[in-house]
C-alpha cells in the first residue's frame, strides 16, 4: 500500500475531459479577429550558395499582399545555446528550405502565390551533406566565423573547422585497460536523421501593440525560454523581458521538436513591422519535416575490452553527429552523449568524445531521448557481441557489469541511488528469458533481445523551476507554473503533488498551460526533468502555503503550530480530536475573531527550485570535476519478436519495459509513458526511413514515404514495470521518465534479430527490406 | 492546407455536360471523383487544371451492378462502397481484397477504383485485380463510346488510353464462369496504409488455369502471360528455379524510396509462391 494519499495512485487526468470533450483550445484554434495577417516563408532552394539578390517585383503586385521581407530587415542572430543563426538568412543559406523571405499578406492564398513570385538568385558554394566529409582534410567551412560566435562556457568549438563542439570525457588508463583485456571488440555503428511527426504542426501567431508589447501564442514547449530568445534577439528594437509575453495554448505533441526556437522567431520578428496586427505562421507537414528540428545523425565507433570473465576494462567511444546547418541547440545533445556513452555499466577507462559537426542539412536539436538512443543502439549492440563472444548469457552480463549506485560516472561524480538490477530481473522473469521460443511456422523465425537503458536530464546547471499556489474562496486551488503538458500528465502530477502536501483532492485543483505574464518562471519542459524540477517548486509552494496556514493557527488560536496537521481539505489538531478548520472558512477570508476582527487573508504559495549542486565547470582535455548531470533514470528491457525469414518483416508479440521511476507519482501516466516511447523506438528502427538526395533535399516530408506507426502496427502484448528506488531529491523520490522509454527499442530490435537469425545489423532503420537483404546475405555466404 | 492554384470548379448534373465540359477544355481540364489524388497533385502544384469538373452529381457515374455476366462498377465508386458490396464479394473477390489494401479508412471512404487506374501509378492495388479478369474500360466522349481493354489501358507511368475529349464512365468486369480461387498479396513497409512495394494478383480455376497479374515492379501494372503459359494445368507445390527465371524475366522493378529493386525481385518469388498457395487454399473452401 502506498503511504500516500493521493501520491503513487493512477489519479484522471486532469486535463482529460478538457481534451476529449473538443474543449480544448490549441494554437490553431485561437481567433484574431480582421486585423490578422499571414505570412508565407520563402525557403532556400539550395543546400549551400550565396544570396545573389531577391527580386520581389511581381510578388508584390499580387492583391492582399501587404509587405515582403527578406533578411536585411532582421539583421539579428539568435540561438539558445550557441548564437550561430539569424532569424532570417542574411548572405548565405545553408540547407534547403531555409528561411529567405517572408510574404505577409491578408489572407494565406494571397501570401502563397506570392511566395511563388519570388525570384531568388543564388551563387553555389560547394555543399557538404555528410559529417565525416566535414572533418575531413581541408573541407568546405560552413561557418568561417565560427570562433566568434558566441556560446555557453561548457562548449568547445574548433575555429576554422566545421567542429562547433568538441565534448571530451576521459577517465582511468585507457592503453592499460586495453592491454589487461583478454578480448577487444571494435565496431562502428551508424543512426541516421528522425523527425518527431507530432500530430500538430508548428503554429505561432505574434501581435506587436503600439505600446511596444509583444505577445506571441505559440504551440510550445519552451514560453519561458522562446520568451528569453524573443527578447535577447529583438533587444536591439528595444524589447525587454517585460514587454514579452508568450502564451501557450494546449500542444499536439513536441517530443522535443517544439523545444528552444525555430520557426516562432519568424512571426515574433515579422509581427515587429507590422504593428497592431497579429501574424500567423502555421508550417505544413513538409516544413515540419524539414525546417524545426531533426534527430541528429551519428556515426559511431566503439572499442570494447573485456576481461574472460566478462567484466569490461575499457571503453573508447567516438561519436561523430551530423548537426546540420545550425547547431544552437543541436550541440547540447552532442554534449549529453559526450557526458554519458558508458551507457549504465562499471567501467574502469573511458574515452569519449563526441563532436558536433556542421553539415548543409537540416538543424539537428532535441528530439525525445536527446542523444541517448542514437548512441546505445551501438553500445548495447556491441555489450551482446561481447557477451556471445565470451560465452556469457546476455543478462547475466549485463548484471555483472550494471552500475551501482556510489560507481563512479564518466565525468568522475557518482551514481544516485537506482533499481538497475532489479528492473534487469524482472525483464528477464516477464520475457522468460532462456527459455527457447520455436515458430510453428517453418517461415517464421521466434527470438528475443535485451536491453538496458539509461539517460539524465541533459540542462544547464542553472535551469530552475517555479511554482505559485492560489487557494481559492471554496478552498479550491489553482496552480500557476509554466512547464507544458505534452501528453505527458505533467498537469495532472502537479496537482497530485500539491494535493499530497495539502490534502486537497486532485478535483479540487486546476492546473493550466502557461502564460508568461502570469505563471512564474520554468525553464522547458524537456529532458524529463519537469516531474522531479518543477515537482519539487509545486512542493516547495505547497509547503509553504502549509507553513502559513500553521503560522496563522497558531496567531488565531494562540496553541503552537505544532499541534496542527493538515487532513480532509481542512486542519485538524492533535490535541483536540474535535477540532477541524475546512480550509474553505478561512484561506481567503480569514479566522473570524471575538472581537469582530479578522486574521489571516488570502492564502498563496511561492516555490522555486534550482539544482544547487549542478555544475557544467569542468576540465575541457577530460571532462573531470563538474556535476553536470543531477541524477540518471535507468531500466531494462526486452523483446520477443515473430521474423518472416522471407520477407524480413517483424511483428512485435511483446515487448517488456522496467523503468526506475523513483516514485511513480501516476503510475497510469508512467505506464502510458512506457507504452508511447516503446512504440515510438519501434517506429525509428522499423519504418522511419529519412532520405536525402544527392543535392541535400529530403525526399519524405510526409507521411506517404515518412512510416510512422499506426494502430495496426503496435505490439500484440506491452508490459510495463515501474521499479521505485526513490530519488533522495525529487518530489515523493520520483524522477523523469519521459525520453528514457523509448531508448533501449534500437538495440533490442538488433540484438533479438541477432540472437534468431545471426545477423548482426549495424545501421538503422531495420527495415524488413535491410533484414531479409541480410538473411540472403548470410545464405550466400 | 493552402491552395494557391485557381482554378473553375463546375458540377455537371448530366453526363452530356460533363462531356461538353470535357471536350472544351481538353487537357486543362481534370476530372473530380473522390479527389484523394488531385487534391494532393493540385496543392503540391504537380498539375494545374483551368478547370476541375466534379462527376460526383451525375447519376451514371454511381451505379454497381450486375450486367449480363458482368459487374459494372461506375467511376464514383469508392473503395468502401466495394468492400462492403456483397455482389463484389460473391462474385469478384480480389476487387474487394485489393480495396482494403488501399490507403486507410478516411481516404477509402472517398477514393474511387475508376480514380485509382486513372491515376496509371505503377503501384495501384487495383490493376492486379482488374487484370486477372476480362475487364473493359467504358470511356465516352460527346463523339460516342469506347470499349478499352484492361491490358490496353495502362500505357506508361501515369499515363492511360484516355484520350482528353474522353470520360471514364466505369469498368466493366466479367464473372468467370469456372470456379476459381483469388488472391492479392501485397507488400508494404508495414501493417498501415502504403503504396505498395510489389504487389501480385491471382487466380486459379478449378481446371488448374492461371491468371496471373503484377503491380509495382514495372512501369505499369501488367499480366504475367508467360508465368501463366508456363503453370497452366500444372500443380504447384512450390517456386522452382526454372518458374524463377520466368517470372524475373517478367518484371523489371526500380529502386525508389519505396525498396530496391533487389529487395523488389526477391519478394515476387515469395508473394508468386504464397498467392498462389492460398488461392488454392480459398479454391479448395478451406
Amino acid at each position: 500500500m502506498s503511504k500516500y494519499r493521493f501520491v503513487g495512485k493512477g489519479v484522471e487526468r486532469i486535463d482529460g475531459r478538457e481534451k476529449v470533450s473538443g474543449a480544448a483550445i490549441y494554437t490553431d484554434d485561437l481567433e484574431f479577429g480582421p486585423d490578422l495577417l499571414y505570412a508565407e516563408i520563402v525557403e532556400s532552394s539550395e543546400a549551400h550558395a550565396k544570396i545573389v539578390s531577391i527580386d520581389v517585383t511581381e510578388a508584390e503586385k499580387v492583391e492582399g499582399v501587404v509587405q515582403i521581407f527578406t533578411g536585411k530587415d532582421f539583421p539579428y542572430k539568435f540561438g539558445l545555446y550557441m548564437k550561430d543563426r539569424y532569424i532570417f538568412a542574411q548572405d548565405i543559406v545553408r540547407f534547403i528550405g531555409e528561411q529567405v523571405a517572408a510574404v505577409v499578406a491578408r489572407d494565406p492564398k494571397a501570401a502563397k502565390k506570392a511566395a511563388e513570385l519570388i525570384k531568388i538568385e543564388y551563387e553555389l558554394l560547394t555543399p557538404v551533406f555528410s559529417q565525416m566529409d566535414a572533418i575531413s582534410e581541408n573541407p568546405v567551412l560552413l561557418h568561417p566565423d565560427l570562433g566568434e560566435y558566441p556560446h555557453v562556457p561548457w562548449f568547445f568549438p574548433k575555429e576554422n573547422t566545421n567542429i562547433a563542439h568538441w565534448r571530451k570525457t576521459k577517465r582511468g588508463d585507457l592503453d592499460g585497460g586495453f592491454k589487461d583485456a583478454d578480448l577487444i571488440l571494435e565496431e562502428t555503428f551508424e543512426v541516421p536523421r528522425y523527425a518527431h511527426c507530432a500530430i500538430e504542426t508548428h503554429v505561432v501567431i505574434s501581435k506587436y501593440d503600439y505600446s511596444g508589447r509583444l505577445t506571441v501564442w505559440a504551440s510550445s514547449q519552451s514560453p519561458y525560454t522562446q520568451r528569453h530568445l524573443f527578447a535577447e534577439a529583438l533587444a536591439p528594437l528595444g524589447i525587454k523581458h517585460k514587454d514579452v509575453r508568450v502564451i501557450a495554448p494546449h500542444v499536439g505533441g513536441g517530443f522535443g521538436g517544439k523545444a528552444g526556437v525555430t520557426m516562432e522567431i519568424l512571426a515574433a520578428a515579422l509581427a515587429t513591422k507590422m504593428k497592431g496586427h497579429p501574424v500567423k505562421i502555421r508550417w505544413s507537414r513538409e516544413q515540419e519535416f524539414y525546417n524545426t528540428y531533426q534527430r541528429l545523425g551519428v556515426v559511431a565507433k566503439l572499442k570494447l575490452g573485456l576481461k574472460k570473465d566478462g567484466s569490461i576494462t575499457a571503453l573508447q567511444h567516438q561519436l561523430y553527429w551530423d548537426a546540420g546547418a545550425y547547431v544552437e541547440y543541436g550541440a547540447n545533445v552532442v554534449n549529453a552523449v559526450g557526458l554519458s556513452a558508458t551507457g549504465p555499466y562499471k567501467i574502469p577507462a573511458i574515452s569519449i568524445d563526441s563532436l558536433c559537426i556542421y553539415t548543409n542539412l537540416p538543424p539537428g536539436g532535441a528530439y525525445r531521448g536527446f542523444g541517448y538512443s542514437e548512441f546505445l543502439f551501438g553500445l548495447e549492440s556491441l555489450m551482446d557481441q561481447a557477451a556471445e563472444k565470451l560465452g556469457i548469457d546476455a543478462v547475466e552480463f549485463r548484471l555483472k557489469n550494471a552500475i551501482s549506485k556510489g560507481d563512479t560516472l564518466a565525468y568522475g561524480a557518482h551514481m544516485n541511488p537506482n533499481g538497475l538490477k532489479q528492473a534487469i530481473t524482472e525483464v528477464a522473469k516477464e520475457i522468460e528469458w532462456g527459455k527457447e521460443v520455436v515458430s510453428i511456422d517453418p517461415e517464421k523465425v521466434l527470438c528475443k533481445g535485451f536491453s538496458l537503458l539509461w539517460k539524465a536530464p541533459a540542462m544547464p546547471p542553472n535551469a530552475s523551476s517555479s511554482a505559485f499556489i492560489k487557494f481559492n474562496e471554496d478552498g479550491s486551488l489553482n496552480i500557476l507554473v509554466s512547464g507544458m503538458d505534452i501528453g505527458q500528465g505533467y498537469l495532472t502530477v502537479m496537482a497530485q503533488i500539491a494535493a499530497e502536501i495539502l490534502s486537497v483532492p486532485p478535483n479540487k485543483i486546476r492546473v493550466e498551460n502557461p502564460d508568461t505574464d502570469r505563471n512564474p518562471y520554468e525553464w522547458q519542459t524537456v529532458a524529463s526533468h519537469v516531474t522531479w524540477s518543477c515537482g519539487n517548486a509545486v512542493k516547495k509552494a505547497a509547503i509553504h502555503i502549509r507553513e502559513q496556514i500553521f503560522d496563522l493557527m497558531e496567531r488565531a488560536f494562540k496553541v503552537s503550530k505544532d499541534n496542527f496537521y493538515l487532513e480532509d481539505d481542512g486542519v485538524k489538531s492533535h490535541l483536540d480530536p474535535s477540532f477541524y478548520l475546512a480550509f474553505k472558512d478561512f484561506v481567503v477570508f480569514g479566522i473570524p475573531m471575538d472581537d469582530g476582527s479578522f486574521r489571516g487573508g488570502p492564502i498563496t504559495g511561492v516555490g522555486t527550485f534550482l539544482p544547487e549542486f549542478s555544475s557544467a565547470k569542468s576540465d575541457p582535455e577530460t571532462g573531470q570535476g563538474g556535476h553536470p548531470n543531477v541524477h540518471y533514470t535507468v531500466g531494462a528491457a526486452a523483446v520477443l519478436l515473430e521474423v518472416d525469414k522471407k520477407s524480413g518483416q517483424i511483428k512485435v508479440l511483446k515487448a517488456v519495459e522496467a523503468i526506475d521511476a523513483g516514485q511513480a507519482i501516476n503510475p497510469d501516466l508512467v505506464k502510458g509513458q512506457i507504452t508511447g516511447g516503446l512504440l515510438q523506438g519501434l517506429a525509428t528502427v522499423l519504418y522511419e526511413d529519412m532520405r536525402f538526395n544527392d543535392k541535400g533535399r529530403l525526399l519524405n516530408p510526409n507521411f506517404t514515404d515518412y512510416k510512422i506507426p499506426t494502430t495496426k502496427d503496435i505490439p500484440e502484448e506491452i508490459v510495463p514495470i515501474i521499479i521505485e528506488v526513490p530519488q533522495p531529491d525529487g518530489p515523493f523520490g520520483a524522477r523523469g521518465v519521459g525520453e528514457q522509454t523509448m531508448i533501449p527499442v534500437a538495440p533490442m530490435i538488433a540484438n533479438a534479430l541477432y540472437n534468431g537469425l545471426g545477423i548482426r545489423i549495424k545501421s538503422m532503420p531495420i527495415t524488413a527490406e535491410k533484414v531479409a537483404m541480410a538473411i540472403l546475405e548470410k545464405e550466400k555466404n | 492546407m493552402v491552395v494557391a492554384h485557381d482554378f473553375l470548379y463546375q458540377k455537371p448534373s448530366t453526363l452530356l455536360d460533363a462531356l461538353k465540359l470535357r471536350a472544351q477544355y481538353g487537357e486543362k481540364c481534370s476530372l473530380l471523383a473522390g479527389g484523394t489524388d488531385l487534391v494532393v497533385n493540385i496543392k503540391e502544384r504537380r498539375i494545374s487544371p483551368d478547370i476541375v469538373i466534379d462527376i460526383k452529381g451525375i447519376p451514371e457515374f454511381s451505379i454497381l451492378e450486375e450486367r449480363d455476366g458482368s459487374i459494372f462498377i461506375g467511376s464514383a465508386i469508392t473503395f468502401t462502397e466495394l468492400i462492403e458490396s456483397p455482389l463484389i464479394k460473391s462474385r469478384v473477390p480480389i476487387i474487394a481484397e485489393s480495396a482494403h489494401t488501399v490507403a486507410s479508412v478516411g481516404v477509402r471512404n472517398r477514393a474511387t477504383l475508376v480514380g485509382n487506374i486513372c491515376s496509371a501509378v505503377p503501384s495501384l492495388d487495383s490493376a492486379p485485380a482488374l487484370l486477372v479478369y476480362k475487364t473493359d474500360v467504358v470511356v465516352e466522349s460527346v463523339d460516342g463510346k469506347r470499349i478499352i481493354p484492361i491490358d490496353k489501358w495502362f500505357v506508361a507511368p501515369k499515363k492511360t488510353a484516355l484520350q482528353n475529349n474522353e470520360i471514364v464512365l466505369g469498368v466493366l468486369v466479367e464473372i468467370p464462369n469456372s470456379e476459381n480461387g483469388t488472391a492479392y498479396m501485397k507488400l508494404g513497409r508495414y501493417s498501415g496504409e502504403d503504396l505498395a512495394q510489389a504487389g501480385v494478383g491471382i487466380m486459379i480455376s478449378k481446371n488448374l488455369e492461371y491468371k496471373i497479374a503484377f503491380c509495382a515492379v514495372g512501369p505499369v501494372p501488367r499480366r504475367a502471360l508467360k508465368v501463366e503459359a508456363f503453370l497452366n494445368g500444372k500443380e504447384f507445390s512450390s517456386i522452382t528455379n526454372e518458374l524463377s527465371e520466368i517470372i524475373q524475366s517478367e518484371i523489371s522493378p526500380i529502386t525508389d524510396i519505396r525498396a530496391s529493386k533487389e529487395y523488389r525481385r526477391h519478394m515476387v518469388d515469395v508473394l508468386v509462391e504464397r498467392g498462389i498457395k492460398l488461392a488454392l487454399s480459398r479454391l479448395q473452401g478451406e
